[in-house]
């Protein structure tokens, strides 16, 4: 069967009655999902899979799907209204997307990134309809090697994430990587920094760490500036309008995080959070005016939103053509799938490809309704903010804590928040910035995983790094990272 | 008159009649029936999605749609501290009929890696229900063909072979792998093991940054149909029953006598009651024997081994001195 008659039968169970159904039910639920703060699509397949028993494979795959990136585009509402990650995938986005809520433009804000994730959505399908068994070797391509010259990568613009002092910023990602090392050594066994606390055996989960950082800090700052008259226009939507000029703007990286989220996507084990963090950061470093970014930046906005997305079907790749889970959310997925009776593996491309390609077409249908559905409800969504403020902060505030605890169902997560929180709250006092912080506890783990894989392998020998010529790019891609801020000034010195 | 004559005898033989009731009930109770009256609760001491989940999960809808339980179960997830945030909570129920968990080899290793100092004997041991066993795989095109030629290389230089597996050194895919390989006479202390977390142990294997993949049977099913990967042996004492289960062959039909079981059961509070415990042991019979769990079991590659309340303490005594003395050689254990 070739891909061209593959996908009409795809779209023939995509727009069957059942099939509109169930990607009109997965979105929804994952939208509404992914608003709320902490409750993540993990646990509500987790929780769906006793239901699809007996149900057709590809109908509770295209739910299942459906669920994941609906829950991805809905995240960033919460994201961007209130500065509390609907879901990991979109703390990025939080960056600026909030401060453009701040400065009035909420109803912008939404539409841009209900724009963006479509876009990142939609072109993310067609690569992974025309790819996915091809890609199928750069899934497996990359080795604790290449993963280190990634993460290695991505931490090296950490500097770039510093809004004045980079001092500042440079302590603050110190501070990340050393929370993320609290919990069982993956690679001895031993627990590190526990203090003989079970709770913290399994170390800090990053959403408790994202949702204390921004959304507790937030509110605590909001209540101590709860005089200050230069917050009102907060409660400005805005118009939803976009103008010729904001479009210029958007076309640039979501042309270039369409790709990029989507080879993260593929990659095993980074997934819509590190890509959202490396397109944001790369965006930030080859931008013209970085200092816009994180003050309500359009292209700020747009890199993550494109980018974790695109990643969400990357993540398909692994899954369908390999029986490779790459993240959490597709290895419960993939547990799903046995219970349905199919085996994913390598062979699930020929043996079942209506599951392939009745998702791949269902994606496209959901992509759209996605749209459909956020677009003309985003003046209701913004009018959030309109809620006055004391019952705002408290709803965020209770938000916060179901999302944890629904996390874990462990009350010492909930006490992991607040000091979360205060570290937030004391960061933006003495204006440490926290994103650096927050992309070091994404990549810093799996960083330092990586490494000690490698040494492991090669008997101690660094040369293990030179050997591989995808890292060698990495690295080399760092460097010019590093670099490329110096050349920029002299260039723009030489040009006065 | 008469009739109220009538009347206060029909009341005084119905309160008869009800006290009689009672007072059946209550002997029934005092002979050690015991039937649940609350919602029961099975903790899945980890998030949703992993191997504890699915089998509380599936035994819950099991025994809810082949009414073997008439009561609600509720599937709660408390993850943490690698089951013993759970462990605490279920060790404080004491005495409740109404408080299960699920667990398997961990609650054997986290104890000896000295991460809690609850231990299996805390615990009321209900019933086993499932055995999954350990595959270890190498490349298609490796060149090893099986178990006895990866440990002669081995033995010779023990640094030029990697094995992966996804959970940390002293838990199980690292302890399955060493048991087997120290049978063989491998010099268990210098095996080279790297774990990988995230999901990215196939991979590695796949893409040759390591030799071996220590990991649950299931997992290499659909990879060695495709030729991927070769399964160069299992740890179950016998072949297993299977489309291409079947032809992996054991470690111990390649002269290694040793296996290694990842069991699989339910456990209660400390200080269960007698009555409670024979009811869970007779359902979870119940359970075990019904076709659909068959039919569960046969879709995730697990088999079946029922073990009851009395048996299953030995036998997690005997499963506890043999890794304890493996950890010990290893020094993992605390």
């Amino acid at each position: 069967m070739n891909a061209m008659q593959g996908l009409l039968d795809g779209f023939q169970i995509a727009f069957s009655l059942e099939g509109i159904m169930f990607v009109l039910i997965g979105v929804a639920a994952g939208t509404l999902i992914g608003m709320l703060p902490g409750l993540g699509p993990i646990t509500a397949i987790a929780i769906m899979i006793p239901m699809l028993y007996g149900m057709d494979p590809t109908l509770a795959m295209v739910l299942m799907a459906g669920v994941y990136y609906g829950a991805v585009f809905g995240g960033s509402t919460a994201s961007i209204l209130l500065n509390a990650p609907g879901i990991s995938g979109t703390v990025a986005t939080a960056f600026d997307g909030y401060p453009m809520a701040q400065q009035g433009k909420a109803g912008q804000a939404l539409a841009i990134a209900a724009i963006s994730s479509f876009t990142g959505g939609t072109v993310s399908i067609v690569l992974l309809m025309l790819f996915a068994p091809a890609l199928a070797s750069v899934a497996v391509s990359f080795g604790p090697v290449e993963y280190f010259a990634l993460m290695f990568m991505g931490l090296a613009a950490i500097s770039s994430l510093s809004e004045g002092s980079t001092m500042k910023a440079l302590i603050s990602g110190v501070l990340g990587l050393m929370a993320v090392t609290v919990g069982i050594d993956a690679q001895t066994g031993t627990p590190r920094f526990t203090f003989g606390n079970a709770n913290l055996l399994e170390g800090i989960d990053f959403l408790v760490v994202a949702l204390g950082l921004f959304a507790i800090a937030e509110v605590a700052f909001l209540i101590k500036n709860r005089n200050d008259d230069s917050l009102a226009k907060t409660q400005n939507i805005g118009s939803l309008k976009l103008t010729k000029k904001d479009f210029k703007e958007m076309r640039g990286p979501l042309i270039r995080h369409s790709p990029l989220g989507f080879i993260m996507g593929v990659l095993p084990g980074a997934g819509a959070t590190v890509s959202s963090f490396i397109s944001y950061i790369t965006e930030k470093r080859f931008a013209k005016k970085p200092d816009e970014f994180g003050k309500g930046s359009i292209k700020g906005l747009v890199a993550p939103e494109t980018s974790n997305n695109a990643a969400t079907s990357g993540a398909f790749v692994p899954l369908l053509s390999l029986g490779i889970p790459g993240s959490g959310t597709t290895a419960v997925m993939l547990g799903a799938l046995l219970v349905l009776g199919i085996n994913p593996g390598p062979l699930l491309f020929q043996d079942h490809p209506d599951v392939f390609w009745g998702v791949v077409a269902s994606m496209y249908v959901g992509n759209l309704f996605l749209l459909v559905l956020n677009l003309p409800l985003i003046p209701y969504i913004a009018k959030i903010l309109k809620i006055p403020r004391p019952l705002l902060i408290s709803l965020v505030v209770m938000f916060c804590i179901i999302g944890v605890y629904s996390i874990s169902f462990n009350v010492f997560d909930l006490y992991l928040l607040l000091i979360f929180g205060v570290i937030g709250y004391l960061f933006r006092i003495y204006s440490f910035p926290a994103p650096p912080f927050i992309l070091a506890f994404v990549l810093g783990g799996m960083m330092e995983q990586s490494l000690r894989q490698a040494l492991t392998i090669s008997n101690g020998d660094f040369i293990i790094f030179l050997e591989s010529p995808i890292a060698i790019g990495l690295f080399a891609v760092s460097i010019l990272s590093f670099a490329f801020p110096f050349f920029k000034n002299r260039r723009v010195k030489k040009a006065r | 008159m008469r009739k109220l004559i009538f009347l206060s005898l029909l009341v005084i033989v119905m309160i008869v009649a009800a006290a009689c009731g009672d007072g059946e009930q209550a002997s029934d109770e005092e002979e050690g029936e015991f039937t649940p009256e609350e919602s029961i609760e099975i903790v899945a001491p980890a998030g949703a999605g992993g191997g504890w989940d699915t089998t509380a999960r599936s035994a819950a809808q099991v025994f809810d749609e082949e009414g073997i339980i008439d009561q609600d179960i509720g599937v709660v997830n408390k993850e943490g501290g690698g089951g013993s945030v759970a462990w605490s909570y279920i060790n404080s129920q004491e005495g409740s009929p109404y408080n299960l968990f699920v667990s398997s080899p961990p609650l054997i290793f986290v104890p000896l890696n000295g991460q809690t100092e609850l231990t299996y004997e805390d615990f009321t041991p209900i019933a086993n229900v499932i055995a999954d066993y350990a595959a270890f795989a190498v490349k298609e095109d490796a060149k090893w063909d099986n178990l006895n030629e990866l440990f002669d290389d081995m033995k010779e230089d023990p640094s030029s072979i990697t094995v992966v597996g996804a959970s940390s050194p002293g838990s199980m895919d690292h302890m399955q792998f060493v048991k087997i390989a120290k049978e063989a006479g491998v010099d268990v202390t210098k095996i080279k093991y790297v774990s990988n977390q995230e999901g990215g142990a196939l991979t590695d294997l796949l893409n040759g940054s390591v030799d071996v993949y220590s990991t649950g049977v299931a997992e290499t099913v659909e990879q060695v149909k495709a030729d991927k990967i070769k399964v160069l042996g299992v740890t179950s004492p016998e072949r297993l029953e299977g489309d291409v289960l079947e032809t992996f062959p054991t470690a111990k039909e390649q002269g290694i006598d040793a296996t290694f079981v990842n069991w699989r059961g339910f456990f209660g509070p400390p200080d269960m009651d007698e009555s409670a415990i024979s009811y869970y042991e007779e359902k979870f019979k119940e359970l075990s024997d019904s076709e659909a769990f068959a039919d569960i079991r046969s879709k995730y590659g697990w088999s079946e081994q029922f073990i009851g309340h009395k048996e299953y303490k030995e036998f997690l005594a005997e499963q506890t001195e043999e890794l304890t003395s493996l950890m010990e050689e290893l020094g993992l254990a605390e």
